[in-house]
């Protein structure tokens, strides 16, 4: 116990004084996640708000026309603005720059509600829509529907509820004002069961978790090629420490900062991410959360096997490096770090599964996003465990070999 | 004490064996001088020595109990200082000692006293919180040794323990190591310095090839039958004399040469007055170490 106390002080030790080592594993994948989480906040929400901003003229003022307004607020599209005072204010803002879009209700638009494109002879007046004409066409029609929907909504409403007092129906005072769209949904549908696809903290947290234990390659190979060059190995082996033992030298420290990285990691995502304007990691709970550290745990002894395995492999740092770096940013390119697996084509998603990254990122999703239990996390399980225990029988076996 | 007995060691996939009968005796209580050019089995020999090669062919016994089993009893009976600077440059100097303490598993009311007496031994004390990496290159060199001593090991192996250091530091090494033996400490000891060997040894082995070439007292080996003399002349050596008395070129018109009795030396000065060479230098007496090893190892380039 003394010799394994005074392996873990040591591994200890180096690891706080190796800066570069601390910032592979800490603030590198702090700044992904942020970073990620944000530039894929869009492409990872179907129907999302758009960062297109417009505002109301609203020169009615009637109760029917702040209905419009609020309806077309409730989609939460396209993002709304300080309404102007007037059409000629309005034209200026979108002239500056300020927003894109103008909608202007014109003076009896609530009288006139029901009566459309003068239904009953006398002339009707239209609503305008201001636009800015950089504004992608796609974005105009897209606007241009919602406001046809929420118009079509009102004055339907406003049909029920004037036929049924004059059906003598019983009828609420006024119909609630209701979302829109009606409750619709989106889904992504996955090769095998349809789930709600992860949102963008979601997939960042936890691939770049992975992502960031995956790199203990850099520190761990740093001090075991330094301990191999300098003959410590030697020494320590000439001690009548045995090679397992170095291992295991490692194997705890090193796992202890995986736990480390992914408590900080979720305290990013819970707390960080929203401090940009990202939406918040929300953690499972319970038995949930405890299935979550059996993938994180699973995932650490892979990562610092596999570490052990690229620092008996190579005879220097600088090849460590290579090997180690380009393999960690492969596993994570075919693996869903970089790029979700629910994006890729078939082929590449077939190829992902060969990744011990794919299998973390999935242990933790199926835990995240489908509350699996434990019999459904055990396959990636098993895949992470049977990836550590090779890559250490491999990194003993080289080693041994070396020595011979 | 430490006695090898027929051994002999063959890398995987070498074509030739790195040792064959290697026998030697190396006595407790002295310093043994282990000299050889480069591939000649010394490391070899050393890493069968501290366990980090198994003995597959001969015997190694340590105080007459097989050293496989000397070595399970005591783990710390050997200690093995690299020529490398075994130890780590990130942790201090007091982080490393206790470190290798700890490897070693040394107690903790030992573990201070024998970290304090590893930094006194190796006059460390004013560096103990200094990291490894800034220390200069002979300050690295007493590490290594002070990191050697700890858990107080009965044989000390020393692979080339002054290499890069200034005279001295290296004065300050040797005498510290001179004075192992008198502390309970055998030293086997390896260098590529004749006159370090010639200082602090008192038994010497010359390996080359994987073979034991000499092995004695330093005494025995200087004091051979031959006599041995350095001669300096104003042009080369006749090639008929050059064979008569096995010269060796040591350039710039020096030879050495080597007499089966002294009365040859007379005879020697008429030869080469009556071939016309003038005879600048003349010393005749007892070889140094460093003669006797390039007799018994020829000169040429190992590689």
């Amino acid at each position: 116990m003394t010799r394994l106390l005074a392996l873990w002080t040591k591994e200890t030790l180096a690891l706080l004084r190796d800066r570069h080592g601390l910032a592979a594993l800490f603030v590198m994948p702090i700044i992904f996640i942020v970073v990620m989480t944000m530039a894929l906040h869009d492409a990872f929400m179907p129907g999302a708000a758009i960062d297109v901003a417009y505002a109301i003229v609203d020169l009615d003022g009637s109760p029917h026309s702040q209905s419009l307004a609020r309806r077309l607020a409730k989609t939460g599209s396209f993002r709304r603005v300080a309404d102007p005072a007037t059409t000629d204010a309005s034209r200026a803002d979108i002239r500056a720059g300020r927003y894109a879009l103008a909608l202007v209700l014109p003076k009896g638009f609530g009288e006139r509600l029901l009566t459309p494109a003068g239904a009953d002879g006398q002339a009707t007046e239209a609503l305008t829509l201001m636009v800015d004409p950089t504004l992608n066409p796609a974005l105009q029609l897209a606007f241009r529907n919602q406001t046809s929907a929420a118009l079509g909504m009102l004055r339907a409403d406003e049909l029920t509820h004037s036929a049924g007092k004059l059906f003598g129906l019983p009828t609420a005072a006024r119909p609630a004002e209701r979302d829109w769209p009606d409750e619709i949904v989106s889904t992504a549908v996955q090769n095998d069961r349809s789930i709600r696809p992860p949102s963008s903290v979601q997939q960042n947290v936890p691939a770049w978790l992975v992502f960031a234990m995956f790199f203990v390659v850099i520190p761990i190979s740093a001090i075991l090629i330094t301990e191999r060059q300098q003959g410590t190995l030697q020494r320590l082996a000439a001690m009548g420490v045995p090679f397992r033992d170095v291992l295991l030298g490692k194997l705890l420290p090193f796992f202890v900062v995986n736990q480390i990285q992914a408590v900080l990691m979720v305290a990013v995502g819970i707390w960080g991410v929203p401090l940009f304007g990202g939406e918040a990691l929300v953690m499972p709970s319970g038995t949930g959360l405890f299935h979550w550290w059996l993938v994180a745990a699973a995932v650490s002894l892979a990562a610092v096997a596999c570490a052990l395995l690229v620092a008996s492999l190579a005879q220097t740092t600088q090849q460590s490096t290579i090997i180690g770096g380009v393999g960690n940013i492969l596993m994570a390119a075919i693996g869903g770090i970089m790029v979700p697996k629910f994006m890729m084509p078939g082929a590449m998603q077939t190829l992902a599964e060969w990744s011990p990254m794919a299998w973390g990122l999935n242990g933790f999703h199926t835990v995240m996003l489908r509350h699996g239990d434990f019999a459904a996390i055990l396959p990636d399980l098993v895949k992470l465990l049977a990836c550590a225990a090779l890559a250490l029988a491999a990194a003993t076996w080289l080693n041994h070999r070396q020595s011979a | 004490m430490l006695k090898v007995d027929g051994l002999a060691y063959r890398y995987r996939d070498a074509a030739a064996p790195a040792l064959q009968d290697v026998s030697l005796t190396i006595p407790a209580g002295g310093i043994y001088g282990l000299l050889g050019p480069n591939g000649a089995g010394k490391t070899t020999l050393i890493s069968l020595l501290a366990g980090l090669l198994t003995v597959a062919d001969g015997n190694i016994s340590l105080n007459g109990q097989p050293l496989a089993e000397a070595r399970a009893a005591n783990p710390r009976a050997i200690s093995l200082v690299p020529q490398d600077y075994a130890f780590y440059p990130m942790l201090t100097v007091a982080e490393n000692l206790r470190f290798f303490a700890g490897v070693l598993g040394l107690n903790n009311p030992d573990i201070k006293a024998q970290i304090d007496a590893a930094i006194a031994f190796a006059r460390l004390e004013q560096v103990t919180g200094k990291r490894a990496e800034q220390l200069s290159g002979g300050l690295r060199r007493r590490l290594n040794l002070a990191i050697g001593l700890l858990g107080r090991p009965q044989l000390l192996l020393l692979d080339e323990p002054t290499v890069g250091v200034d005279p001295q530091s290296r004065s300050f090494l040797l005498e510290s190591i001179a004075a192992l033996p008198a502390a309970g400490t055998t030293v086997l000891y390896t260098s590529h310095y004749m006159e370090e060997v010639e200082a602090i040894c008192q038994r010497v082995a010359i390996l080359d090839q994987g073979r034991v070439l000499s092995e004695g007292t330093l005494d025995d080996l200087l004091a051979t039958a031959d006599s041995s003399a350095e001669i300096e002349l104003d042009q080369p050596l006749p090639a008929a004399l050059a064979e008569r008395y096995s010269a060796t070129d040591l350039g710039h018109f020096k030879f050495g040469l080597f007499f089966r009795s002294t009365v040859e030396v007379a005879r020697l000065l008429d030869e080469l007055a009556e071939a016309g060479c003038t005879v600048r230098q003349l010393h005749v007496g007892r070889q140094n170490l460093e003669q006797l090893f390039m007799r018994l190892t020829r000169r040429s380039l190992r590689d």
